[in-house]
């Protein structure tokens, strides 16, 4: 048990940290939204949007966005999550992880991948003309006239495993008897799955659609990448062109915070009511049933393919960056290692993998100290307030990127107080290790609190009363228990930083600032072989995260998962 | 129960977990109206069996009936078998009475039917008004019961309880024996019952059948079983037993029992053959099972059954005094004395004897 003068100490830092840099730059971008030059409170802004036909349908596409990458999301992700839960089958240890890998594989890179093999003129139109089952002069635009459909692709292909994690941990605390019991009452396997399972495993599908909805409503790279300028996320990014004078993009902003907010809450509310928290805990069968023969290997299939499908964009870029010659067919036509060399020659790509490093290095540390401190007052004081405090370190899941980068761009102008972290020369070294940090914060928080509750306290008193002292019970019991938690949740924090994209391309303005997001995102607007080179460097990138997430996978396995439910 | 069918039988069921044999040809018979119990210690395949007569796994091979009815290969939901959990199972996202409700809704029964069959089974495990509650909201006793009054709604013509009074303290164990029996006496159903506690089986059973390694090793009544165990695993599993090798002298018939005679290093006993169809012959190796309970101290110098030895240690319960002797060979006896009088110290001397019906001769089992 730590002493209440530390947890008091370490609650005030944190807020302190917290106010900050995630309260305080929220308030200001409000504070632009709906203040007037004379700094009176006013709608006027707000209702400027409304009135304003484009931002309206910027808004309300992104809305149908959120909502259709959610729904694709949910239709991968539940009947994978049931089918884990139900059936053992062949390679189930490896294919449930390995159907977590597109999480990690940066969307906004597969994007410019998918266009390569699904686009007019790509891969599977070409394969279709060479089997004659098209019309050469009549392909057909897979990803749609407008792109939405890609966008939604794309989205739903990367965040279905947070759906899937929310959904299956909820699945496996459900004890099976609760449907057995159902069945053995009378009830077809259909209906048990109507009257039982599913709303037994609402709160796993509340809790996923929120983080996957808010992910997806605003997200920005996917959209910038497949040129689909009407969201709100595109429009508030053009806008911060002429940004120091317009409130308008703050008022966009504040309009996506409020939707954001809006469904995180709701989905809490609906997840306190159901009370589930107190069911039974499972017994010991565990209810899977080890399906036999093609059977078997049929839902393994079925989990291999979503893989496939899912890593299909990133194999586009694979290949777009050893490809000398790619138009209207099937494979490239020839292949050249020329990109990468080209691209260690550019000048935006060796500074950006440095810079990427050195943000996502700096932000994992503050999570990690952060976190182990917040999980250490939540899990062993007793301090009045360290259930609020815990669920306060969630609420960045509700704030969009956007919002934080919004909030630093307003607090660190000219004249305001914190305009020294950036400097005359606007360096955003300090802030996006500030966003990257707060943005991931939760995740680590989860994956220490995780850890803590497993390492339950009388083990560390047992070791106390063989006659070791706090520090050694400390570092032998304690630590080993929860340091594989920690360190998943801080490679997670890692990767994500290094695949940010919304704070990324705000705050970098300078190319000698770039991380390597905005680096490949600058490179993909070049003419020539822009495309090449990003993708290049996001084979780079993705080569550079496998080997941060199977480290993790290797440290801690499956428990690592646990930190993607709120 | 002669005259009466058998509710359920099971026919040499086997099932198998990868390696593990969870049943092997295990058997039963169990007759309509009779509370009929499954016990075993924990990974003997009792839950695997109770499991396949609810149609909750199906076996490998063997076949399961309701009265002469196959259903092997019939699933759950179509047999009229209602199952009481040991998690208990309850909904949490209904309360108390849509928990009870469901099984009547699946039945398509009417509304203003189901609304009264749920009071009646409310009223019937003691919770009138308890409704409305929400499942969080009952104690761990109560939603026993509501589990109880979900499976009994229905009107099953069996009810399967698997360790249903597990996770209940003490007390409410004791209270919630008698309610079970007295249910399922009153509904003259067919209960099967899993547990692993001897007592609970003694004191409930109409018969039971005890399991070990998938396989039925004795089936009988409470009495049978307990004071004519088969096997040394069986007399060990039905409370604590003294056990010694032994070989054949004799066997000379008394009436119509068989009077078995046989020497130990401690001494001679006189003692019966539990074991159906099995005869041992003389200078047959044999185990000699004798209950602590049966031993008395008995100084009267009868040769038989006689064991001398000194008190080695003792511990006082209160209504009883439990004593560990120790005789010549070394070997500790349990034994003990009921509203004991005197207290006897370690080292006295003291000599046992036990009634030839209650020393049990057995076969030596190879493990």
């Amino acid at each position: 048990m730590m002493s209440k003068s530390s947890a008091y100490s370490i609650t005030t830092v944190v807020v302190l940290i917290f106010g900050v840099f995630f309260v305080y730059p929220v308030a200001m971008t409000l504070a632009v939204a709906f203040q007037n030059e004379a700094g009176d409170f006013t709608l006027a802004y707000l209702l400027a949007v409304f009135k304003n036909p484009l931002y309206v349908e910027g808004l309300w596409n992104s809305l149908m966005m959120g909502v259709c990458s959610t729904a694709a999301s949910l239709l991968i992700a539940f009947p994978l999550a049931l089918a884990s839960r139900r059936w053992l089958f062949p390679g189930k240890k490896i294919l449930i992880l390995l159907i977590l890998a597109p999480l990690m594989l940066p969307p906004f890179v597969g994007a410019v991948g998918v266009q390569q093999i699904l686009g007019v003129s790509g891969s599977l139109n070409s394969l279709m003309i060479n089997v004659g089952m098209m019309n050469a002069s009549e392909p057909v635009d897979w990803l749609g006239e407008s792109r939405f459909g890609g966008v939604i692709l794309m989205n739903a292909l990367h965040l279905y495993p947070i759906l899937y994690i929310n959904i299956a941990a909820t699945l496996a605390h459900l004890d099976p008897a609760m449907e057995e019991a159902a069945q053995n009452l009378g009830c077809s396997p259909w209906r048990r799955f109507q009257k039982i399972t599913l709303p037994l495993c609402m709160p796993g599908v509340f809790a996923g659609s929120a983080i996957v909805f808010i992910w997806s409503f605003t997200e920005l790279g996917v959209p910038l990448v497949f040129d689909y300028t009407r969201v709100a996320s595109v429009q508030v990014y053009d806008g911060i062109k002429d940004l120091n004078q317009n409130p308008m993009p703050y008022a966009l902003v504040a309009m996506m915070l409020v939707i954001s907010a809006t469904v995180f809450a709701v989905s809490k509310v609906v997840l306190g009511r159901t009370g589930l928290g107190t069911a039974p805990r499972p017994q010991t069968h565990s209810g899977e049933v080890a399906l036999s023969g093609w059977r078997g290997w049929l839902v393994s299939a079925g989990f291999i393919s979503v893989f496939l499908i899912a890593s299909v964009p990133h194999l586009g870029v694979v290949l777009l960056s050893v490809t000398g010659d790619w138009y209207g067919s099937i494979l490239p036509e020839s292949m050249t290692m020329a990109h990468y060399n080209e691209a260690l020659g550019h000048p935006l790509v060796v500074p950006s993998i440095k810079n990427s490093l050195i943000y996502a290095s700096g932000s994992t540390l503050i999570d990690l100290i952060l976190g182990a401190a917040i999980a250490w007052v939540v899990v062993r004081s007793r301090i009045r307030g360290r259930v609020f405090l815990d669920a306060v370190m969630m609420l960045p899941l509700a704030v969009p990127g956007l919002v934080l980068a919004f909030g630093y761009m307003a607090i660190t102008q000219k004249g305001e107080p914190l305009h020294g972290l950036v400097g005359d020369t606007y360096n955003p070294l300090y802030l996006l290790i500030a966003a990257y940090a707060v943005r991931r914060l939760p995740y680590v928080v989860r994956a220490a609190v995780a850890g803590l509750q497993q390492s339950n306290l009388t083990l560390e008193e047992a070791a106390r009363s063989l006659g070791a002292t706090p520090l050694r019970a400390l570092r032998r019991v304690a630590v080993p228990l929860i340091g594989g938690h920690l360190v998943a949740g801080g490679i997670l924090a890692f990767a994500f930083a290094v695949l940010e994209v919304s704070d990324s391309l705000i705050l970098a303005q300078q190319a000698e600032h770039y991380p390597i997001t905005k680096a490949i995102y600058t490179l993909l607007s070049t003419l020539g072989n822009g495309h090449e080179l990003a993708s290049a460097l996001g084979v780079w990138a993705m080569v550079f995260l496998g080997i941060s997430i199977t480290g993790a996978v290797v440290i801690v396995g499956k428990k690592g998962a646990g930190i993607f439910r709120i | 129960m002669i005259g009466r069918m058998d509710a359920i039988r099971v026919e040499s069921l086997v099932k198998e977990y990868g390696k593990v044999r969870a049943l092997d040809r295990a058997s039963v018979s169990i007759a309509q109206g009779e509370l009929f119990f499954l016990l075993g210690a924990s990974g003997c395949g009792k839950t695997t069996l109770l499991r396949c007569i609810a149609g909750l796994e199906t076996p490998m091979s063997g076949r399961v009936f309701y009265e002469g009815k196959d259903v092997t290969q019939l699933p759950t939901h179509k047999r009229e078998a209602a199952m009481v959990f040991q998690s208990y199972a309850l909904w949490p996202h209904m309360n108390v009475a849509q928990n009870i409700a469901f099984g009547l809704e699946e039945r398509k029964v009417e509304k203003d039917e189901i609304a009264s069959r749920v009071e009646e089974a409310l009223e019937r495990v003691y919770l009138e008004g308890y409704g409305d509650r929400r499942i969080d909201q009952m104690s761990g006793g109560q939603q026993q019961r509501v589990a109880l009054a979900r499976a009994l709604v229905v009107k099953p013509k069996c009810l399967l309880l698997d360790e249903p009074l597990s996770n209940l303290d003490a007390k409410l164990r004791l209270e919630m024996r008698s309610e079970i029996r007295r249910i399922v006496k009153e509904n003259d159903l067919t209960g099967v019952y899993v547990t692993h506690d001897q007592e609970e089986a003694l004191s409930m059973a109409d018969r039971l059948a005890v399991l070990d390694a998938g396989k039925i090793i004795q089936t009988g009544t409470p009495q049978e079983i307990y004071r004519s165990p088969r096997s040394a695993y069986v007399a060990g599993f039905m409370g604590e037993t003294n056990l010694i090798e032994a070989t054949v002298d004799s066997m000379v018939w008394d009436g119509d029992e068989l009077d078995v005679r046989v020497s130990s290093l401690v001494g001679q006993f006189h003692g019966q053959v539990t074991q159906r169809n099995w005869r041992p012959q003389e200078g047959t190796k044999v185990l000699v099972s004798i209950r602590p309970e049966s031993l008395i101290v008995d100084h009267s110098g009868i040769p038989i059954n006689r064991v001398t030895g000194q008190v080695a240690s003792k511990m006082y319960l209160g209504r009883n005094v439990r004593y560990q002797i120790k005789d010549a060979g070394g070997y500790l006896w349990n034994m003990m004395e009921t509203n004991p009088h005197v207290m006897r110290n370690e080292g006295d001397p003291v000599v046992l004897t036990a009634d030839p019906s209650d020393v049990m001769v057995m076969k030596v089992e190879e493990h």
